[in-house]
């Protein structure tokens, strides 16, 4: 891309201008945010500084911020949406090490979605982010009562259902493996429970998701589409507390408390459904000995050794099974453990180091007599990364850091007894080494402008031992090489230039426009039309090259009414090139060379993104618009011409809408409309062998009929005061029994063979749910 | 591993229906394309007439159809240059002489029709006899269904590919592949996933057992993909063809031997 070109000696200059010398004298204020009540640390509070200019910064992950100012009396306020804001006066006359403690202002109803500081969405040159306020999600309605971070994200403009009732999503024209998912910063293989119905995230362990859609900063690297970084709970510095809920398909707890009181804390959450229960209580031993169900637990733990040094240790341990009794088993789960290690080397510099362990397998047991078999698969990483938060000056702060993943995917053990018809093989497993190098500067240019830019170097080393095979246009085998372990059997390196800016046209308005490039050094083989626990992920090899995109938006934001209303309008196109398809008839199953059936071409993205909120008042929520196309171009498909991607949508409107009605009931609604995904589906038909097959012309050049969908619920919270708190959940998924196409098959009419007909299957029609919720 | 599949698939249908699903008739719009050439046939290794079906794809909206074409050329040739030409019998029905195909040949079909020629060849792969036909039962959540099995030796150390068709009183039910990518060199039972449960005594089956080619194997396989058998559903495609010029089908020289039961 020559737009590349062009960005990297401005971003050097701009790089340069950071190194100028300071001459006032300067020092720095910094310390830590946190909760009055749980002493969890506030993620994204606002802290500034009034005095002849006004300085400010936002808290970081960990709670911590830093500003420079020179000699002087100013006036020091910290604010976050639904607290208290603090203010008092300060003299910095020397470096200043503060913390402070905000309590919950319960008069504030701040919906879901909230920005850092009232006008923060418009201030800060941060593009293309969305933020969710956990501790008011359960007020969204969702399927069966389960709430859900992902489900919730899809009414985001931008942000679009892989499909009904699906975790899965697709960013500005992204599919479902170019999302970068981290759970404390460890990346998540399958967000998935039961086949894509629940997300992994259990709510109540969850403190802060942000999702970027573009603009990420430097920082993350990894995938095309977007970043979502998820934290879990600290878990409550004060008093031991227990929360959980008791729905129609499942049950969470969660147990939090102090380790050492204002010191250390610990969190563990857990849930599990009983689908299976009512299985069981059939007395056909055919149906009661089925097994269904996903289990998952949250754990955290945290330990200030002294005011520069901080640990924390979280996991999470998450696993599916399904069972058919005696003839099948399979089950999938992903693990990570995060070993993160907060240090202070002064005022200004915040390091972090964290030790990132993540795995997702599958195992798949067949127990039928002449054929059994057990299938192994997984994807295994090692992480170190090291980042630092530099307070440089009151109008630069920069982020440097370093990250090696080493990833390990094995992508099938096959095991069988020895009577089994089937054979023992092993697939080669693959490692790969990812490394990345970035820094990145906000700098507030002037009380106007902001910019964010930064450099991200990221490499990808394919290592041996194996055998890799090279192959021709049509997919044969042209030639195998070995290597050793260790042996480098291809490098790529990419620069990943990243800018963003935004310029306040009022004191509630600005405007905002963003470059972004990124690469994807790991792909998910999937052909199947839906997300499955068995799709195979591939690294970057001598086949297969990292996927680029680059991104431009330009947005304009603008709050209305004291901030009580916010709007924007985004702008994005996108180009992407290395993008993934098979030939028809790829087998993923136990396929060794599945390299030989990849095809490579290129996409395209574009659309605009409307969003309208209302934050405040007894009656808030927002509508958010999206129109947008989706393309990709490759030789061998469509005879080379454009066609349109599956996760295309052309319209997609959701409404949400939450009414408090007194103290004690919450009512709330969400619709959703998009148009039908891009589909193949036969323009003729022909025989053979005397049986009916369908003629297909142009790719996905067909829609699915348009989806719609209306939800409601309605919470009742128990009587104030209580040791006992509890509430109550009702609600109603797909209000009016629309019957959306889950799946549209077209066949022979099993009532008059000489015609064909169209089925649609239809997933869910109206489902009521209840939930309890309790916290003591 | 398709039967992992299929009691896969089995396994997440059954989840679906506990929430719900349901399945109805709709009317969909769809394109009628310009009517394309489809080539189906091919030769076996018996001593017999070998056919070549000529036909057209037609709208989805007519009755189904065999959309015979007549007047094409069709002959076979093999390596050596010898060719076979097939004479039409009934409207796109074209029969060959009577002759025996040789395993580890490559064959060769030219049909020329309104001035292009189709081409497609296709190598008769090494026979591996069918054994014998036996009847497995399987129970999914509360449901007993009956199924047939396809008994044979796999050869050690190649790669064969097989197809099996089913006929149940006549009429084909059931064609699909499988390959030895899993089982190379064992005694194979492989299940053909169409259930038998409403056969009564005397009722017939029978099982047509194919070795192919590679190219045959993906063209049935994909085909069957479309259907959604073997797995979740992929995005349907129309299935790779050995045929040049963009003609639908397929052209397949095969072993074959078959094996037939009656329900006592």
């Amino acid at each position: 891309m020559p737009i590349t070109k062009r960005f990297v000696p401005l971003l050097l200059l701009f790089i340069c201008c950071c190194q100028f010398a300071f001459s006032q004298n300067k020092f720095t204020i910094s310390g830590i945010v946190t909760d009055s009540g749980t002493g969890e640390t506030l993620i994204g509070a606002s802290v500034k500084l009034t005095g002849s200019t006004t300085i400010g910064a936002g808290t970081n992950a960990y709670g911590f911020y830093s500003l420079s100012a020179t000699e002087g009396i100013y006036e020091l306020s910290i604010s976050f949406i639904g607290y208290k804001t603090v203010k008092q006066s300060i003299t910095i006359s020397r470096n200043v090490r503060q913390n402070f403690v905000l309590s919950e202002d319960n008069q504030l109803n701040e919906v879901v979605i909230s920005a850092e500081k009232k006008n923060d969405n418009v201030s800060s040159p941060q593009m293309g982010l969305q933020r969710i306020n956990i501790r008011e999600i359960n007020n969204v309605p969702v399927l069966l009562g389960e709430r859900d971070v992902l489900k919730t994200l899809q009414l985001l403009p931008g942000i679009k259902s892989a499909g009904e009732g699906n975790s899965g999503f697709y960013v500005r024209g992204g599919s479902t493996d170019q999302n970068l998912i981290l759970l404390d910063e460890a990346p998540v293989y399958n967000a998935s429970h039961l086949l894509g119905f629940f997300s992994t995230f259990n709510s109540d362990a969850i403190k802060d998701v942000s999702v970027y859609k573009g603009g990420m900063p430097a920082q993350y690297g990894g995938r095309l589409a977007s970043v979502l970084d998820i934290k879990m709970n600290d878990g409550n510095r004060k008093d031991y507390t227990a929360e959980g809920g008791i729905g129609l398909i499942s049950s969470r707890l969660k147990v939090e408390g102090p380790i050492v009181k204002d010191k250390g804390s610990f969190m563990i959450s857990a849930r599990r459904t009983y689908l299976d229960a009512f299985l069981a209580l059939s007395p056909d031993s055919s149906i009661n000995g089925n097994t269904l169900y996903f289990y998952d637990v949250n754990a955290k733990a945290n330990y200030q050794l002294n005011e520069k040094n901080t640990l924390y240790l979280s996991g999470y341990f998450g696993r599916d099974k399904l069972g058919i009794s005696e003839a099948f088993g399979f089950n999938w789960g992903n693990a990570t453990f995060t070993l993160r290690w907060n240090h202070l080397y002064s005022d200004r510099l915040f390091s972090n180091t964290s030790l990132i362990y993540s795995n997702y397998n599958y195992v798949i047991q067949n127990f039928m007599e002449d054929n059994d078999f057990q299938v192994n698969s997984s994807i295994k990483d090692f992480n170190l990364k090291q980042d630092f938060e530099y307070s440089l000056s009151s109008s630069h702060s920069l982020k440097f850091g370093v990250n090696a993943i080493h990833h390990t995917i094995a992508p099938g053990k096959l095991t069988a007894s020895e009577s089994s018809s089937v054979n023992a093989t092993t697939y080669e497993n693959r490692k790969g080494l990812e490394l990345a190098a970035y820094l990145s500067d906000e700098w507030a240019v002037n009380e106007k402008m902001n910019l964010a830019y930064g450099l991200r170097l990221s490499g990808f080393s394919l290592l041996g031992p194996g055998n890799f095979k090279t192959y021709d246009a049509d997919g044969n085998t042209t030639s195998t090489t070995s290597y050793k372990a260790g042996e480098v059997v291809e490098n790529y390196f990419n620069l990943e230039p990243r800018i963003s800016a935004s310029y306040q046209l009022t004191p509630s308005s600005s405007l905002k426009i963003a470059y972004t490039r990124n690469i994807q050094n790991i792909h998910l083989m999937s052909n199947s039309t839906s997300t499955s626990p068995t799709d195979l992920y591939i690294m970057n090899s001598n086949n297969v090259k990292p996927e680029i995109a680059d991104q431009i938006a330009a947005g304009y934001f603008r709050n209305f009414s004291d901030n009580n209303y916010e709007f924007s309008a985004e702008l994005y196109y996108k180009w992407m090139q290395n993008q993934i398809e098979y030939r028809s008839g790829t087998d993923l199953r136990g396929n060794g060379n599945v390299e030989a059936d990849l095809l490579f071409g290129d996409g395209r993205a574009y659309g605009i993104e409307l969003f309208l909120k209302k934050r405040f008042g007894k009656f808030n929520g927002w509508i958010g618009y999206t129109w947008s196309r989706t393309q990709r171009q490759f030789d061998a498909i469509n005879d080379g011409k454009w066609f349109y991607a599956k996760q295309d949508r052309t319209h997609d409107l959701s409404l949400v809408g939450i009414y408090k009605a007194g103290s004690r009931w919450t009512f709330s609604s969400v619709f959703v409309y998009n148009t039908g995904n891009a589909v193949t589906y036969p323009s003729g038909k022909y025989q053979i062998n005397g049986r009916t097959a369908f003629y297909y012309t142009e790719k996905n050049g067909y829609r699915t009929p348009a989806y719609h969908r209306l939800d409601l619920s309605a919470t009742l919270e128990g009587k104030p005061g209580r040791k006992l708190q509890s509430s109550w959940s009702f609600g109603i998924y797909n209000v009016y029994n629309r019957h959306n196409a889950f799946s549209i098959d077209f066949k022979d009419n099993p009532d008059d063979v000489s015609t064909t007909q169209v089925v649609r299957t239809t997933l869910f029609g109206i489902i009521p749910s209840v939930t309890w919720n309790f916290k003591f | 591993m398709k039967k992992r599949d299929i009691l896969g698939v089995l396994g997440v249908l059954a989840v679906l229906f506990v929430l719900a699903g349901c399945e109805k008739v709709i009317n969909l719009k769809l394109d009628n394309a310009a009517p394309q050439l489809v080539i189906y046939g091919g030769l076996s290794d018996k001593v017999e007439n070998h056919l070549i079906m000529v036909s057209k794809t037609y709208d989805f909206t007519d009755p189904n159809r065999f959309n015979s074409v007549s007047g094409a050329k069709v002959i076979v040739r093999n390596e050596e240059g010898t060719t076979m030409e097939y004479v039409e019998v009934s409207k796109g029905v074209y029969q060959s002489p009577k002759f025996r195909g040789q395993s580890g040949k490559k064959y060769t079909l030219d049909v020329t029709y309104e001035g292009k020629i189709y081409t497609a060849s296709s190598t008769m792969p090494v026979k591996v006899p069918l054994d014998s036909l036996t009847f497995k039962d399987f129970s999914f959540f509360g449901e007993k269904n009956t199924y047939v099995a396809a008994n044979y030796n796999d050869p050690k150390d190649i790669q064969n590919q097989y197809r099996y068709i089913l006929t149940v009183k006549g009429k084909i039910e059931e064609d699909a592949v499988s390959e030895d990518r899993f089982d190379d060199g064992n005694k194979a039972a492989n299940v053909i996933f169409y259930d038998l449960n409403d056969l009564v005594r005397g009722d017939t089956i029978e099982v047509e057992f194919q070795c192919i080619d590679r190219n045959v194997y993906k063209y049935f396989y994909s085909l069957g993909q479309n259907s959604g058998a073997g797995g979740p559903p992929v995005a349907p495609a129309n299935p790779p063809s050995n045929f040049n010029n963009k003609a639908l089908g397929v052209f397949n020289a095969y072993s074959t031997s078959k094996k037939t039961v009656v329900i006592k």
